[in-house]
C-alpha cells in the first residue's frame, strides 16, 4: 500500500492538506466553539455556556431583521439573476454578429470587485447629482426621482437591482454553455418536426437547462448568504437596518463591538445555511459523475 | 408522397463548393440514395431538401410546390414542409420519454390528445418499441434510440422521408438487420425516401435508384444495376463494388480489322462488336477496368497464345467467406481475382482468363467510360 | 434562422440597449474621473467633462499608491502559490490511484462553498498569533490557503482529460511520480494555469473581507480597503472616488480585455458539471 510512489505523493499533498485542513475545517470548528462561549470584549474567554448566544440571537430584533432581509434578498436576487441571465443567453444564442462583444459587455460587471460595483452604484443612486436621478430629470421623468438607497422603503430593492446587474453576466454564461451543449441536430430535428421560435425554446431547449440552472442556483444562493462587501460599501446596512444582512451583522458584532461569541454564533448559522444548500448539490453532482 | 425535383442547386461554404449545380428528379414513392465519400455534398443536399439550409443558387420542388428558390427569394421553412428527417446521431430529445419524443411532432401541430396517443402507440408497435414508451433516451441502446428517431419521423405521415446515414452508428450485425427492416418499412409506408450513405453495399441493396456524388458533383444517377454494370466514369466504377474493380493503364492497337487492348503485361483481343465504338481511341491513353469476379482461373496456358488470358503470379490468397481473393502481380501490374477455389500456391504462376464482355474502358484524360 | 419571424433589427436594438445599461455605470465612472468638482455638479454624469482634468486621477493615485502595491504583491504571490499547489493536487487526485481520493476531493471542494464568515474570527486570531496581522504576509497566507480548493478543482478537471495511457506509457518508460509530473503533466498545463491564474488573480484582487479583517493598517491595506475608505472620507468628492475606483479596476479590466476567454472558463468551472 505505501509504496515509494505513494509516499512521494503524500509529501506533495501535505502542504495543501494542512492548509485547507486548518484554515477551513479547524477554523470552522474553532468558530463553533467560540459561539458556544461567552467571549465578549478584547480578552478571549472560552467558558462554554452552551447555546446562550443562539438563544439571544433569536430574540434579537436586529438578527431577525437581518435574517428577513437575507431571505428577501435571496427570493428576489436568485430568480432575478437566473431569468435575466437566461434571457441574455437566449438572445445571444440567436446567431448574433459580434456575439463575443455583447457577451463580454454583459459579463464585465461580474469580473469587477464588489467594492467597485458598490462605489459605482453609490454614484448611480446618489440623490442630488447621481446618475439615475439626473437622467430621469433629463428625459422628463423627474417625478420618478427618489432617495433610492436612502429611502428605507426601497433601499433593499435598490441593492437587489445592483447585484442582479453584477451577476446576470455570470448566469448568462452558464446558460449559454448549457444551450450550446445541445446538439445542432436536435434543434434541426425540432425544426423539421414543426417547432419554431418560442415553442422550440420552451419545449426543447429550456427543459435541458436544469443542470446549469441548478449549479448557478447554488452559487447564487451561497452568495446571497455571505453578501458582505457590497452592502458594507453601498449602504453600510442602513438606512435603519433596512439593508442589514447577516454577514454584515456578524462583522459589526465581532469587529466593531467585540462581541466575539455572538458574532461566531451568527457565523455558524450562516455556515449551516450554506451547508443545507451545498451538500445536497454536491452529493447529486458527485453521484452523477460516478454514473 | 410526392416527387422531389432539384434544379441547378449550388451551395458554397466560404471557398469550398459543397454542392455544384445539381439537377435531379426523384420519383414518387422511390427509395433514392445519395451515395458518396465524406464531404461529397450528400448531407448538404439533404439539408437543403429539408429546408434547414438555404442554397446559394437553384430551385427545389416538393411535388408541384416550389419550396426553395434562391433566385426568386422563395423559401418555405422546414416547419411547413411536411418532410421528416432521421439524423445520424438520432437527435432525440433527452429530457422527454420515448412516448413524448414520438408524440412531439403531433403535439407541435396541436393534434387531438386521443389521436396522438393512438398514432404513437401504433407507430411504436410497428417499430417494435411499445415496451419502451415510458423510458428516457439515456436508458436505451443505440438501436433502440434509432427506432425512436424513426418513430418520430414516420408518426406524422410525411410526404418525404429523409435519412442521414442512420445506420452509421450501429454495430455491423445490427446494421445488416436494420437495413432489411428499413427497406420493408419503406415499402409498407410507400413514402418517397431519400437516404444518405457512404456505404456502397448499403446503397446497392436498398435503393431503387442511386446518385453517386463526389466533391459536390453528381457523378452518375441510375439503378444499382446500371451503376454496377455500366459505370459512367472511373470514380463510379471504382467506388461501387466490393472488392474494387481492377484498373490498369492500357492502349488500343489496331491489327487489321481487329483491335488489341495492350496493358503492357498482357494483351486482350477485343470482340468484333465493340470495334466501331473503340476505333477512334486507338493510340490514346486509356484505363481498363475489370471486376474481380470477371477474372477466372484456367488450366495452364502458354503465355501469349490466348486472346483473353495470360499468366500471372499469385502474391496473396485471401479467404473471404465462400470465395477466395487472389492477389496477383506481374511486374507493375496488380490485379485481384475472385474465385471459388484455386490450385495455385503463393509465389506460383496461374493462368487468368478475362470475361471480355465485362471489360470497361475509360478515357484517361476525361475519366469517362467509353465501353 | 431559428426565429425567422422576429426581426433582426429588434434583436439588435434590444442587445444594444442592454449593453448600454450594463456599461452605464462604468461609463459614468470614466467621465467623472476626469471632471472637476464643478463639472460634477453642473454636468450630467453621462456627459464628458467640460474641462477635462487629470487632477482627480493623480490625487487618487497618490492616496492609493501604497495599497495598490500591496494588493499587487499579495495577489501575485497568492495566485502563484495557490495555482502551483492546485496543480499538484489535481495531478495527485487524477493520476495517482489511492483509496479515498474522492473523499479528499470532496474535502477540498467543500472549501469552495463555505461562507468566510464561518472562519473569520479564528482566522484573525491565527494571523495575529503568527505576527502577520496588518502585514501583507498575512494576506498571502490567507489567500493561498483559501484559494487551494478552487485551483484544485480547476486542475483536477483539466488533468482528468489527460488519458491514463499517456501516464502508463511514461511509467513503463521508467518515469517516477515526480518526473511524470514535471516532464509530462506540467508542460501540458499552460491552459489550466492561465485559467486558474486569471481566476485567482481576479478573485484575490477583488477581495474585501479578508483585507478589512486582517490588514486595516495604512502600510498593509489592500486597494479594496483603501477604496472603501475613500468613500467614507470623501462623501462629496465624487470625481476623486471615481478616479480611485478606476485605478483599482484597472488591472482587472486589462486582464478582462486580453484574457476574458480564460476568465470565463474559470467562472464556469464548478458549474456545468453533471
Amino acid at each position: 500500500m505505501f509504496t515509494k510512489d505513494k509516499m512521494v505523493a503524500l509529501i506533495f499533498f501535505l502542504p495543501s492538506l494542512v492548509l485547507v485542513g486548518y484554515f477551513v475545517y479547524a477554523c470552522i470548528g474553532w468558530n463553533v466553539v467560540v459561539s458556544l462561549s461567552d467571549w465578549k470584549g478584547l480578552t478571549p474567554s472560552y467558558n462554554i455556556v452552551g447555546f446562550d448566544q443562539y438563544l439571544s440571537l433569536f430574540q434579537d430584533p436586529v438578527f431577525l431583521t437581518s435574517l428577513t432581509n437575507n431571505l428577501i434578498l435571496i427570493s428576489l436576487f436568485v430568480p432575478g439573476s437566473l431569468f435575466l441571465g437566461l434571457f441574455l443567453a437566449i438572445l445571444l444564442d440567436l446567431k448574433v454578429r459580434w456575439e463575443g462583444v455583447f457577451r463580454a459587455i454583459y459579463l464585465l460587471p461580474f469580473a469587477l470587485s464588489f467594492v467597485i460595483t458598490a462605489t459605482l452604484w453609490l454614484w448611480m443612486y446618489q440623490r442630488d447629482v447621481g446618475v439615475i436621478n439626473t437622467l430621469l430629470e433629463k428625459i422628463g421623468l423627474g417625478f420618478l426621482k427618489s432617495g433610492w438607497i436612502t429611502d428605507p422603503n426601497i433601499a433593499l430593492y435598490c441593492v437587489v437591482l445592483a447585484i442582479i446587474w453584477q451577476f446576470a453576466g455570470y448566469t448568462m454564461l452558464i446558460f449559454l454553455a448549457g444551450i450550446r451543449s445541445i446538439s445542432e441536430s436536435q434543434i434541426r430535428a425540432a425544426e423539421v418536426d414543426g417547432a419554431s421560435g418560442f415553442y422550440l425554446y420552451r419545449r426543447v431547449v429550456i427543459p435541458q437547462l436544469k443542470a446549469p440552472a441548478l449549479s448557478a442556483f447554488v452559487v447564487l444562493m451561497v452568495f446571497a448568504l455571505k453578501a458582505f462587501d457590497f452592502i458594507f460599501v453601498l449602504t453600510g446596512g442602513g438606512p435603519a437596518y433596512r439593508t442589514y444582512v447577516l454577514a454584515l451583522m456578524m462583522f459589526r458584532e465581532t469587529f466593531s463591538m467585540n462581541h466575539f461569541a455572538y458574532g461566531a454564533a451568527i457565523a455558524t448559522i450562516l455556515f449551516l445555511l450554506a451547508l443545507v444548500i451545498v451538500v445536497p448539490y454536491l452529493y447529486l453532482s458527485f453521484r452523477r459523475e460516478a454514473e | 408522397m410526392v416527387s422531389v425535383t432539384i434544379k441547378n442547386l449550388t451551395k458554397t461554404y466560404g471557398t469550398t463548393v459543397a454542392v455544384k449545380d445539381l439537377n435531379l428528379k426523384i420519383k414518387d414513392g422511390e427509395f433514392f440514395i445519395f451515395l458518396g465519400p465524406s464531404g461529397c455534398g450528400k448531407t448538404t443536399t439533404l439539408l437543403c431538401i429539408a429546408g434547414l439550409i438555404k442554397p446559394d443558387k437553384g430551385d427545389l420542388w416538393l411535388g408541384n410546390e416550389l419550396v426553395t428558390s434562391a433566385e426568386r427569394d422563395i423559401y418555405v421553412t422546414p416547419q411547413k414542409r411536411e418532410v421528416a428527417m432521421v439524423f445520424q446521431d438520432y437527435a432525440i430529445y433527452p429530457h422527454m420519454t420515448v412516448f413524448k419524443n414520438i408524440a412531439f411532432p403531433l403535439e407541435v401541430r396541436g393534434e387531438d390528445k386521443h389521436e396522438i396517443v393512438e398514432r404513437v402507440t401504433t407507430t411504436a408497435k410497428l417499430l417494435g418499441i411499445s415496451q419502451l414508451l415510458d423510458r428516457k433516451p439515456r436508458q436505451l441502446s443505440g438501436g433502440q434510440r434509432q427506432r425512436v428517431a424513426l418513430g418520430r419521423a414516420i408518426v406524422r405521415k410525411p410526404k418525404v422521408f429523409l435519412l442521414d446515414e442512420p445506420l452509421a452508428n450501429l454495430d455491423a450485425k445490427l446494421r445488416v438487420k436494420t437495413r432489411t427492416e428499413l427497406k420493408k418499412l419503406q415499402l409498407e409506408l410507400d413514402v418517397t425516401t431519400i437516404y444518405v450513405t457512404h456505404d456502397q453495399v448499403e446503397a446497392m441493396t436498398m435503393a431503387d435508384r442511386i446518385m453517386v456524388q463526389k466533391d459536390g458533383i453528381a457523378e452518375q444517377i441510375g439503378t444499382p444495376h446500371e451503376l454496377y454494370n455500366h459505370p459512367a466514369n472511373l470514380f463510379v466504377a471504382g467506388f461501387i463494388g466490393s472488392p474494387e474493380m481492377n484498373f490498369t493503364d492500357c492502349t488500343l492497337i489496331k491489327e487489321g480489322k481487329r483491335l488489341w487492348l495492350d496493358a503492357k503485361e498482357f494483351k486482350i483481343l477485343m470482340p468484333v462488336e465493340v470495334v466501331p465504338k473503340l476505333k477512334s481511341y486507338v493510340g490514346e491513353d486509356l484505363i481498363m477496368g475489370i471486376r474481380p469476379e470477371d477474372l477466372y482461373e484456367r488450366e495452364s496456358i502458354k503465355e501469349g497464345t490466348q486472346k483473353n488470358a495470360f499468366r500471372i503470379t499469385v502474391d496473396v490468397i485471401e479467404p473471404v467467406g465462400p470465395y477466395l481473393l487472389l492477389h496477383l502481380r506481374k511486374g507493375c501490374l496488380s490485379l485481384v481475382a475472385r474465385v471459388k477455389h484455386t490450385r495455385a500456391r503463393i509465389g506460383q504462376e496461374v493462368s487468368i482468363e478475362m470475361d471480355r464482355s465485362k471489360i470497361h474502358i475509360f478515357d484517361k484524360k476525361t475519366t469517362k467510360a467509353i465501353l | 434562422m431559428r426565429i425567422p419571424k422576429l426581426r433582426r433589427v429588434t434583436l439588435y436594438i434590444l442587445l444594444v440597449f442592454l449593453a448600454f445599461l450594463f456599461l452605464l455605470p462604468l461609463w459614468t465612472n470614466i467621465t467623472t474621473s476626469f471632471k472637476t468638482l464643478k463639472d460634477v455638479t453642473y454636468t450630467t454624469p453621462i456627459e464628458p467633462p467640460l474641462t477635462p482634468t487629470t487632477e482627480p486621477l493623480i490625487t487618487a493615485f497618490n492616496i492609493m499608491q501604497r495599497p495598490l502595491l500591496n494588493s499587487l504583491t499579495f495577489t501575485v504571490a497568492s495566485t502563484i502559490l495557490s495555482c502551483l499547489l492546485g496543480s499538484i493536487n489535481g495531478y495527485i487526485l487524477t493520476k495517482i490511484r489511492f483509496k479515498g481520493s474522492n473523499i479528499v476531493f470532496l474535502f477540498f471542494t467543500i472549501g469552495i462553498f463555505i461562507p468566510y464568515q464561518a472562519i473569520l474570527v479564528p482566522l484573525v486570531l491565527t494571523i495575529s498569533k503568527l505576527g502577520l496581522y496588518n502585514h501583507v504576509g498575512g494576506l498571502i497566507l490567507t489567500h493561498t490557503a483559501y484559494g487551494i480548493p478552487i485551483t484544485t478543482l480547476l486542475f483536477r478537471n483539466f488533468y482528468a482529460l489527460i488519458p491514463d495511457s499517456v501516464i502508463m506509457a511514461a511509467k513503463t518508460d521508467g518515469a517516477g511520480t515526480w518526473t511524470i509530473y514535471r516532464r509530462i503533466v506540467l508542460p501540458l498545463s499552460l491552459l489550466p494555469f492561465v485559467v486558474a491564474g486569471v481566476f485567482q488573480f481576479t478573485s484575490i484582487w477583488n477581495d474585501f473581507l479578508f483585507g478589512v479583517a486582517l490588514a486595516r493598517g495604512p502600510w498593509s491595506m489592500p486597494a479594496s480597503v483603501a477604496l472603501a475608505n475613500l468613500k467614507g472620507t470623501t462623501t462629496v468628492m465624487w470625481n476623486l472616488l471615481m478616479a480611485g475606483t478606476l485605478w483599482y479596476a484597472l488591472p482587472v479590466l486589462v486582464i478582462y480585455l486580453v484574457l476574458a476567454k480564460y476568465l470565463m472558463r474559470g467562472f464556469m468551472a464548478g458549474a456545468v458539471k453533471g
